[in-house]
């Protein structure tokens, strides 16, 4: 089956100009397929993950952005002893930018203690006991760091916050990786924030055996009466619904993963009819030599595939690299979609190449593997 | 002994209304070892003939036997595999491939054919010697003369050394003087090589090389007897 690679590869060299617009070209809009599913990735990640449907979050009642819910921090004692509930965690939440950016950044401000025990946090620099000694000490996630170049020890500053950074850590839940952790009082005090006993919203934990929506529903019908009204969701619902125009926008983005492959489909078909037509007498004279039609029009096939594979692979590493060095994601109204590479999205990508490759192929070869052989030499060229 | 048997064998053009008979009910035979020159007029059905009995276009009715089995009965797939073991084309443009070294052209044929890299080695630098071209073995077919790329195309059509070899017009597209070295060379295959041949000409000159001359008119064939007697090849 190998024997004709050598053919095959020569074939290329002999054209490399085309071959090499083909592969760019391929590349070009595996990127961009790359890029697309990422971010399709990030939201359901962020909508579908296990721990998110089991966990509730309480918020004020008609708001959205984190800057607006109000509540008055000593609700976590009542929440706290309701059945099935095993934990009740405050988070201050603030964020410079309430609209869908590129470049929000979110502060969750809660108790230190509460933060080691309820996230799975992985310090890549810095210490836990330097976060829990320094009142203004932040731990930053990767992505936050790698895109505002942040390291431990310095100081930053946003929206009149000033932390110091004392860690930056990697989660297994990628979306954390946008998000500064700070302590709850210091995000309470500070400067523009006057907000000394209430908190944005409150995250409660449940047993394995809860009936997530009934406690949901408790907890709204207890306060709905009280001074400050909640809508308690859990936190899939919350983030979904937060991120619901976003969502719709991405979703609309999955198009574009299809013209993508669209278009190498074309590319490479284009390609490949005109690599054929061009050799219709040589293919007539490998048939005289003794190849099967079957022969050449594996040929052909394997031709486009190793041209759409190429490119792909070239299209879905660069895909990857400009994801994980770019740490690049999406926040709205202080939740954020984090785009980045999977193992996952480097084998549906190395698939949709090989299998674009493959049909590129087939009409072409199938015509040149039914001319006549007498019909094809008498072909000039 | 017979290596191939031309029997009855038609071949109709349908042509809208028209239908165009260049071979009509032909019968030939053609003998182990034999080199047989094949003449007449441009249109007269030359290529034709050569091509189905190299089992590379059809016969419209009629048999043809190479040592015994019927090639026009055999399926495409089949008929390509009996082409690598059985015959050797000689195309009358070298068509040779481009992107293939004179080497890699010779070597092609062997891929198909079970055998060690180490013994396609040697097949290919003998086919090569033969034809006196070992030296560019490592050229492309555009660094090459008319005369050479020929030469390669004739190492091409002999390395897997076929029953058959067929040549349309091998020297039609050749000047004199290389035209003799390529006839030269055919005559040496089938001298020294032992290899039958059937060569497609439009050159007296190159057709009196051949030991049995054949001539197509009108659909028929007529094999020379001596220097002024034609006798028609009919059924045996
Ligand atoms: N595909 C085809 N359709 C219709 N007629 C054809 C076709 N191929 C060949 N012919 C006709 O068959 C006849 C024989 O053609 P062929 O090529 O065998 O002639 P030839 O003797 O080799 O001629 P030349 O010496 O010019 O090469 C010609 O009249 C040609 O026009
Ligand atoms: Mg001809």
């Amino acid at each position: 089956m190998f024997q004709f690679l050598p053919y095959l590869l020569k074939g290329f060299w002999g054209h490399r100009a085309r071959a090499m617009l083909t592969v760019s070209g391929t590349a070009v809009a595996l990127f961009v397929f790359c890029f697309v599913s990422a971010v399709q990735d990030g939201l359901l990640r962020l909508t579908q993950d296990k721990q998110a449907q089991r966990t509730l979050v309480v918020f004020q009642e008609n708001r959205f952005c984190p800057t607006s819910s109000r509540l008055p921090q000593d609700y976590t004692k009542h929440i706290a002893e309701l059945p099935s509930v095993t934990g009740v965690i405050p988070i201050k939440v603030v964020t410079n930018n309430c609209r869908a950016s590129l470049d929000a950044i979110v502060f969750q401000g809660m108790p230190a203690e509460k933060l080691r025990s309820s996230r799975e946090l992985n310090l890549t620099a810095g210490s836990w006991s330097a976060f829990e000694g320094a009142d203004d000490g932040a731990l930053v996630g990767q992505a936050v760091a790698n895109r505002r170049n942040l390291s431990v020890g310095k100081k930053f500053t946003i929206n009149e916050v000033t932390v110091l950074v004392t860690g930056v850590f990697q989660s297994p839940t990628t979306a954390e990786e946008n998000l500064i952790y700070t302590h709850l009082d210091f995000l309470q005090r500070a400067r523009g924030q006057n907000s000394v006993g209430t908190v944005t919203q409150m995250e409660v934990h449940l047993s394995d055996d809860a009936d997530v929506d009934h406690v949901a529903a408790t907890i709204d019908a207890h306060y709905r009466g009280g001074p400050v009204a909640t809508t308690t969701r859990t936190k899939g619902m919350f983030q979904a619904d937060t991120l619901a125009d976003l969502a719709e926008l991405i979703g609309f983005i999955h198009y574009l993963g299809y013209a993508c492959v669209g278009l190498v489909l074309a590319l490479v078909a284009t390609t490949t009819v005109m690599s054929v037509q061009d050799r219709i007498k040589e293919h007539g004279v490998l048939q005289t030599i003794g190849l099967r039609p079957n022969r050449i029009f594996r040929l052909i096939v394997s031709e486009s595939t190793l041209l759409s594979t190429a490119g792909g692979l070239l299209g879905i590493g660069a895909g990857l690299v400009f994801l994980s060095f770019t740490g690049l994601a999406v926040a709205a109204e202080g939740v954020t979609i984090s785009f980045r590479p999977s193992m996952d999205l480097a084998i549906t990508g190395a698939i949709v190449s090989v299998v674009v490759g493959v049909l590129a192929g087939i009409i072409p070869g199938i015509q040149a593997a039914r001319t006549k052989i007498v019909t094809a030499l008498r072909q000039a060229g | 002994m017979t290596l191939v048997q031309v029997k009855n064998v038609t071949k109709q053009y349908a042509n809208g209304e028209e239908t165009i008979t260049p071979l009509n009910e032909v019968n030939l035979e053609v003998h182990q070892g034999d080199f047989l020159s094949l003449m007449g007029a441009s249109g007269s059905g030359k290529s034709t003939l050569l091509n189905m009995i190299a089992g590379i276009d059809e016969v419209t009715s009629g048999e043809i036997l190479v040592e015994g089995t019927d090639i026009t009965k055999l399926s495409r797939g089949k008929l390509a595999d009996w082409r690598a073991s059985h015959v050797g084309y000689i195309f009358q443009t070298h068509n040779l491939i481009p992107v293939l070294t004179a080497y890699e052209n010779v070597e092609m044929p062997l891929l198909l054919l079970k055998m060690s890299a180490a013994e396609r080695r040697k097949r290919v630098e003998i086919a090569l010697e033969a034809v006196n071209l070992t030296d560019r073995a490592t050229h492309y077919p555009r660094q090459m003369s008319g005369g050479q790329e020929q030469r390669v195309g004739i190492a091409r059509a002999i390395v897997a050394s076929p029953t058959l070899v067929v040549a349309d017009e091998p020297t039609g597209n050749l000047d004199d003087e290389t035209t003799e070295q390529i006839l030269e060379l055919l005559q040496r295959v089938n001298n020294e090589l032992g290899m039958t041949l059937l060569m497609v000409t439009h050159d007296i000159e190159a057709s009196e090389i051949a030991k049995r001359q054949i001539r197509l008119e009108r659909g028929k064939l007529t094999e020379r007897q001596s220097e002024s007697t034609n006798r028609e090849i009919t059924a045996a």
